[in-house]
């Protein structure tokens, strides 16, 4: 028994796949989930003394001018003046008025973000304490009782509005959900339409009939492609069908109304259209990668092997736009999958960024321009579209690590 | 008779991880016509699938050159491809596909006429006697079965050139025959049909001229008759067990002889 462990380790361990894999799970996926999770935790546990927030102040009564003084006295705000609404994610915004020679706040804050609202804690009691000062002074100068006036006043405004819970929640189910479905039928296809062929013997009597090589490489391609993107329609509506299902079912339960959410916030036709339009253009990258990969397998069993690296990679690239507090930026925008999967999610939430959108669409189609230009010529090998090859890339890399071995 | 099949200086070489550098196919030349039937023969790993291989496009020879039909299979692999159907030596067939399904399928992919293409599909299902398992998914089917559902694909954008890789093997003696007839059908009808087999009765058979290769080589070609003279033997078998084992022998000790 001893020595059958002993071989099968072996065996394991000789195929570099899996080993790869190996190495490649705690290497890249714990860190990324140690930190995101880490992120989450620190900002919902109030661990936040070193955090920094921004806050616009906007003072429209000269007679209040004092109150930035008050608010200063608050450790790590970061207050910058302004003369106009200013509806920004990153920063509260804090207007301050004048009703009755007493003030008047509205603050604009962001109620998912745990760090702003933690601040709006503290900036109340600020607030509420200058308004006394302020009341105490008007009751001295006027004939009226205490009670005549307004108390303290603070609107809260939600910028993203009424549904944003909901919102942030399917912003990051659907690109995630989305990715994960697209990305299993790709697989599927991609090995069963190269290997799959080369394991049944099919591909080479379909290059023998006047269709060019290229384009059976290319039917491969948009076969997987459609393939890969009906199933993951398919496999989503039925999932998104089954969550709403779920989270119905529990407000009836806990709540006793039933969920209410506007729909069009999400199915109107920009964000469906956009959505789709760059899941296609991602699929089309991740397939171009699948179909080169598993075209150099002879079986079903080994093309499965080859695209499993690239599979758990673009897997993971979709886990990294859940994580909490990552932002858009000029790096996620070059990362192929994930700047699509960013930008869905950035739809769904309504926050149109042209540049980032613009960035992403570029690098997009850069990416599937170079790799139509770098692997295409492989998948045209004739050893590789038959299947024949004894040279492959695995035997390769498997012969030059036998000739590193020897020396 | 117009020349359909030319291949000359052919040589194709493999690179294998324990055997090194491998030469399947050396130096090959030969002719076929049109009317006529061409039996490529040799013993396993002679050369015979790699050289049907390079006929059909599907690989590219490191020298020589073939011509099918009039066009070269590297400057103008499309026009061969269409001149000519390939039988794989594996029933290669789609298996969630039905004999129908494939039939056209592979009408469409030749860019048969589309007007006529079901009336030609159900020309040759009625002509293989495939109606009963035409709608049978593939994977359902029996070798024999395969093997003609294979034929009729093969030939089912009517090309005048035909290559077989070992069309009958694994087929009953009944199924056999009627791949035979199918085949001196197609050369009564002008095609050039060129196929290999380890099937030395079916050669004797059905073949116009056979070309015996031994490692890549080709050691001869020529009508039944022109073997028998060449080897002194009768039966195919014998011809062809003489012509592998003993006639490069005997050829080299000749030279050899005029060497000393
Ligand atoms: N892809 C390949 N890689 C390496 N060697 C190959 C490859 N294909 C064929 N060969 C070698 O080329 C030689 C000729 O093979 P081929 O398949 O043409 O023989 P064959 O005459 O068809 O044999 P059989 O009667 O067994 O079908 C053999 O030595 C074979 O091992
Ligand atoms: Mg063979």
């Amino acid at each position: 028994m001893k020595a059958l462990i002993l071989i099968y380790l072996k065996d394991l361990i000789r195929n570099k796949y899996t080993t790869l894999m190996i190495i490649l799970v705690p290497v890249i996926l714990y860190p990324t989930l140690y930190w995101g999770i880490t992120q989450f935790l620190m900002v919902k546990s109030g661990l936040t003394d070193n955090q920094e927030i921004n806050l616009s102040l906007d003072i429209r009564s000269e007679q209040f001018l004092s109150v930035k003084d008050s608010i200063a006295t608050i450790k790590n705000f970061i207050i910058s003046e302004t003369s106009d609404e200013d509806f920004n994610k990153n920063s509260m915004y804090l207007l301050v008025n004048q009703v009755d020679s007493l003030p008047f706040y509205t603050l604009h804050l962001d109620s998912t973000n745990a760090i702003q609202k933690e601040f709006s804690e503290k900036l109340k009691v600020i607030l509420s304490d200058y308004y006394d000062l302020q009341l105490g002074q008007r009751i001295d100068l006027s004939p009226y009782d205490k009670d005549y006036f307004n108390t303290f006043w603070v609107i809260k405004h939600n910028i993203d509005g009424e549904y944003e819970n909901m919102t942030r929640i399917l912003s990051m189910i659907i690109p995630l959900m989305s990715i994960i479905t697209i990305i299993a039928g790709l697989g599927t296809g991609a090995v069963e339409l190269t290997a799959g062929h080369t394991e049944d013997k099919t591909t080479e009597t379909t290059l023998t009939t006047s269709l060019s090589r290229f384009k059976i490489i290319m039917a491969k391609l948009f076969a997987t492609n459609i393939y890969g993107l009906i199933g993951g329609i398919l496999n989503f509506s039925f999932l998104t069908f089954v969550i709403i299902q779920i989270i119905n079912t529990l407000m009836m339960q806990f709540a006793g109304k039933s969920l209410e959410f506007d729909w069009s916030l999400i199915f109107n036709f920009r964000t469906i259209s956009i959505t789709f339009l760059s899941l296609t253009l991602m699929s089309h990258i991740m397939s171009l990668i699948f179909v080169a990969a598993a075209g150099f397998a002879k079986t079903r069993k080994e093309g499965n092997i080859l695209i499993t690296p690239f599979f758990m990679a673009f897997m993971m690239m979709s886990y990294v736009v859940i994580i909490p507090g990552i932002e858009p930026g000029f790096i996620f925008s070059v990362i192929p999958v994930l700047n699509i999967a960013m930008m869905i999610k950035l739809l769904l939430v309504n926050d149109f960024q042209i540049l980032f959108f613009a960035q992403t669409v570029s690098f997009s189609l850069i990416w599937m321009l170079m790799l139509y230009k770098y692997l295409l010529p492989f998948m045209l090998e004739e050893e590789i579209i038959l299947g024949i090859s004894n040279t492959s890339l695995l035997k390769q890399i498997k012969g030059r690590f036998a000739r590193w071995k020897k020396k | 008779m117009e020349e359909k099949i030319i291949i000359k200086n052919l040589k194709k070489e493999f690179y294998d991880e324990q055997r090194g550098t491998v030469l399947a196919v050396n130096d090959l030349s030969f002719t076929a016509y049109s009317g006529e039937i061409f039996g490529l023969l040799g013993p396993n790993g002679a050369g015979k699938t790699t050289t049907l291989r390079m006929m059909a496009t599907l690989m590219k020879p490191h020298s020589g050159n073939i011509s099918i039909n009039g066009f070269d299979t590297i400057k103008d692999p499309q026009n061969v491809r269409k001149s000519m159907g390939f039988l794989s030596a594996t029933t290669a067939l789609y298996p969630r596909l039905s004999p129908r399904e494939i039939i056209t399928y592979f009408a469409n992919l030749n860019g048969y006429p589309e007007d006529k293409t079901e009336e030609r599909v159900e020309h040759l299902i009625e002509y293989f006697n495939i109606t009963k398992y035409a709608d049978t998914l593939s994977e359902k089917l029996s070798t024999g079965m395969k093997q003609i559902t294979s034929i009729a694909r093969t030939i089912v954008h009517d090309p005048p050139v035909l290559i077989l890789d070992e069309p009958s093997s694994g087929l009953d003696v009944i199924v056999a025959q009627k791949i035979h007839e199918h085949i001196l059908d197609l050369r009564d009808h002008g095609k050039t049909v060129i196929f290999s087999s380890h099937n030395m009765g079916e050669v004797e058979k059905v073949c116009d001229r056979i070309g015996v290769i031994n490692n890549g080589k080709l050691l001869t070609t020529g009508t039944l008759n022109e073997l028998r003279e060449i080897t002194g033997k009768y039966y195919m078998e014998e011809i062809f067990i003489y012509l592998v084992q003993e006639y490069e022998t005997v050829k080299q000790k000749e030279t050899g002889n005029v060497n000393d």
